[in-house]
C-alpha cells in the first residue's frame, strides 16, 4: 500500500527512511530498499541531511518507484531558491514521485561543507503553500503551469521541542499550509511525546512518530550532542550502557516506546542509525507486520 | 553599526603579491571599524609595522571620518595629502568604504577586513545579525525583532527543528524566536504570530 492509500484507510503509517550514498555506487541503497520494500507504505529518501554532499533524492526517489515502493521525497529549502524548489517540484511529478517531505533542512555549517551558501529563500511553511499551489495548476507567482503536480505534502515537527510555544504556532501554520501528513523527530521521551500530541487531538492528518533504535551507549551520546532537539532520557542511556546485547537492548527500548505512543499517533517512522536489518525484527516485536 | 573582522596577514599579503613593490598607504575608518577596534588609529599602526616586517614598502597610515561617505576624491586629498604619493590602499574600513574608494580613485585598492554582518551596539556589547538588508522588511509583525537576520535559516513563520531549549542550534545564542515569542507575549500580540508570511519580495528596491 503507498502512502496516501494508507493516509485514507486511516491505518496504522509504516515508513521507513534510507539514506543515499555520498558517491556513485547505489547499490546498498538499492538493497536497503528491497529489504523494506514488503514491510512498509513508504520509503523516505533524504536530502543531504546533517548537510553532507550526497546523491540527489529526486534521482533516487525515482529508482525506487520504478520498483514498485511508493516513496516520500526530502526536500530541503537550505539547497534551492524558490525557481528551484518548483522545478524540483515538477521533476518529483515527472518521475511518478507523489509524496513531498517539506523541511528547513539542517544549517550549512553542520555539514562537510561548511562555506556552502545557505539559501533558505523559502521556508517549510512557503514550500508547503507551494506545492498546495502548483497542485492547483500554477506557480508561486499565479502563472499557469501546463500540467499540474499531484503531491502529497508533508511536513516535519519536534514533539521534543521545549518550550512549546512557537512550536504549536508553526505546527497550526503547517496544517494551514496544507501538509497531509507529519513525521516526527525521533521520540525516546514518550511523556514529552504524549504531551504535545494531546495538545493536538484536534488535528486530522496523520502524525507519524520517528523511531530511531539506538545501537550502544555511546550512539545514544552522539545522538544528544548531534542531532538537534532529540532528548533522551537518562534512564534509556543508562539501559544501554549496561546492556550485555545492546543491539537488541535498543530494539526493545524502540518497541516499547512505539507501545507507549501508538495510541496517540498514526504511525512510526524507523530510521535506524546505518542499515535496516533489524527494522523487520522491530516491526514484528510490536506486531505491526 | 557594520561588523568586520580582520583578515590574517597571511590572506592581505597574498593580496598584495602581485604588487608587492608599490608603495602602499594603509587607510583606517574610525566610524564602525574604528568602535570595532578593527580599523582606528591602534590598528592601522599596527598593521604598518606588520607590512613592514614583511618588507612591504608602506608610506603612512590615515583615518577617515568616515569611508562610505566621501565628497570627492579631490577633498580627500586635500585632507590627507599622503594619500596621493600611494599606489596602493590597504583599507580597513568595512566594504562600503573599499569599494568607494575603489571606484572614485586610480590607485590599487585592497581590502584588511572581511565585512561580516549589519550589527548594532548596546553599550559594550556589539549585536551581531541585527538586519539582512532582504529589502522588505517584515519587523512590524515581530514587534521589531528581525527573524530574516537573527534565524541563521531565515525563517519567517517561526523556528526550525533545530530551536531547542529556547537556543539556536547553530550560533551560540538564544533562538530569535524564542526571543519574538517572549517579547509578543509581554506586548499581547501573540494573535499576530499565527499569520502565515508570504515569500520574501527580493530586489523590489533596487
Amino acid at each position: 500500500m503507498g502512502l496516501e492509500e494508507a493516509i485514507e484507510s486511516g491505518k496504522f503509517i509504516v515508513t521507513a527512511e534510507i539514506c543515499p550514498p555520498k558517491g556513485t555506487d547505489i547499490s546498498v541503497f538499492l538493497s536497503e530498499a528491497a529489504l523494506l520494500q514488503a514491510i512498509v507504505d513508504a520509503v523516505n529518501v533524504t536530502d543531504c541531511p546533517r548537510a553532507m554532499v550526497r546523491m540527489s533524492p529526486l534521482v533516487l526517489s525515482s529508482k525506487l518507484i520504478k520498483m514498485n515502493i511508493d516513496t516520500i521525497m526530502h526536500l530541503t529549502c537550505r539547497d534551492r531558491n524558490r525557481i528551484a524548489i518548483q522545478s524540483d517540484l515538477l521533476a518529483a511529478h515527472a518521475l511518478g514521485i507523489r509524496n513531498i517531505l517539506a523541511m528547513s533542512g539542517d544549517f550549512t555549517t553542520m555539514g562537510d561543507h561548511p562555506y556552502a551558501k545557505p539559501v533558505f529563500d523559502l521556508d517549510s511553511v512557503q514550500m508547503l503553500q507551494v506545492i498546495n499551489k502548483m497542485n492547483r495548476g500554477f506557480d508561486l507567482m499565479d502563472n499557469p503551469l501546463e500540467g499540474a503536480t499531484s503531491l502529497c505534502a508533508g511536513a516535519v515537527v519536534n514533539p521534543g521541542a521545549r518550550p512549546l510555544g512557537f512550536t504549536r504556532i508553526k505546527f497550526q501554520k503547517k496544517i494551514a499550509a496544507g501538509a497531509r501528513f507529519i513525521q516526527t523527530q525521533a521520540v525516546y521521551d514518550t511523556d514529552l511525546f504524549n504531551e504535545f500530541m494531546d495538545e493536538f487531538k484536534s488535528v486530522n492528518i496523520p502524525v507519524i512518530a520517528g523511531i530511531i533504535p539506538l545501537r550502544s551507549a555511546k550512539s545514544a551520546g552522539f545522538m544528544i550532542e548531534n542531532i538537534p532537539g532529540v532528548k533522551i532520557p537518562q534512564t534509556t542511556v543508562n539501559r544501554m550502557e549496561s546492556a550485555s546485547e545492546p543491539i537488541t537492548e535498543g530494539l526493545k527500548i524502540a518497541a516499547e516506546t512505539i507501545e507507549r505512543i501508538r495510541e496517540n499517533c498514526q504511525g512510526v517512522h524507523i530510521m535506524p542509525i546505518g542499515k535496516h536489518e533489524h527494522t523487520k525484527r522491530l516491526l514484528e516485536m510490536c506486531s505491526l507486520l | 553599526m557594520i561588523v568586520t573582522r580582520s583578515k590574517s596577514i597571511e590572506e592581505i599579503l597574498d593580496q598584495l603579491d602581485p604588487i608587492a613593490d608599490l608603495k602602499i598607504c594603509v587607510v583606517g575608518c574610525s566610524l564602525c571599524a574604528g568602535k570595532l577596534k578593527t580599523g582606528g588609529e591602534p590598528e592601522v599602526k599596527n598593521m604598518i609595522s606588520q607590512l613592514q616586517d614583511n618588507r612591504m614598502d608602506v608610506i603612512d597610515g590615515v583615518v577617515l571620518k568616515h569611508a562610505c561617505s566621501i565628497e570627492s576624491w579631490e577633498s580627500l586629498i586635500k585632507e590627507q595629502p599622503v594619500i596621493s604619493d600611494a599606489e596602493v590602499l590597504l583599507v580597513m574600513s568595512c566594504g562600503i568604504g573599499v569599494s568607494l574608494l575603489g571606484r572614485i580613485c586610480d590607485k590599487i585598492v585592497i581590502p584588511a577586513l572581511d565585512t561580516v554582518s549589519l550589527g548594532a551596539a548596546l553599550n559594550d556589547e556589539i549585536l551581531l545579525e541585527m538586519c539582512s538588508m532582504c529589502g522588505q522588511c517584515t519587523v512590524g509583525f515581530f514587534s521589531g525583532l528581525c527573524p530574516k537576520s537573527g534565524c541563521p535559516k531565515s525563517q519567517l513563520n517561526g523556528p526550525c527543528g533545530g530551536s531547542n531549549d529556547g537556543e539556536c542550534e547553530v550560533r551560540e545564542r538564544k533562538c530569535i524566536w524564542t526571543r519574538i515569542y517572549e517579547v509578543m507575549e509581554a506586548k499581547n500580540m501573540l494573535p499576530v504570530l499565527n499569520k502565515i508570511l508570504a515569500p520574501t519580495e527580493y530586489n523590489r528596491g533596487l
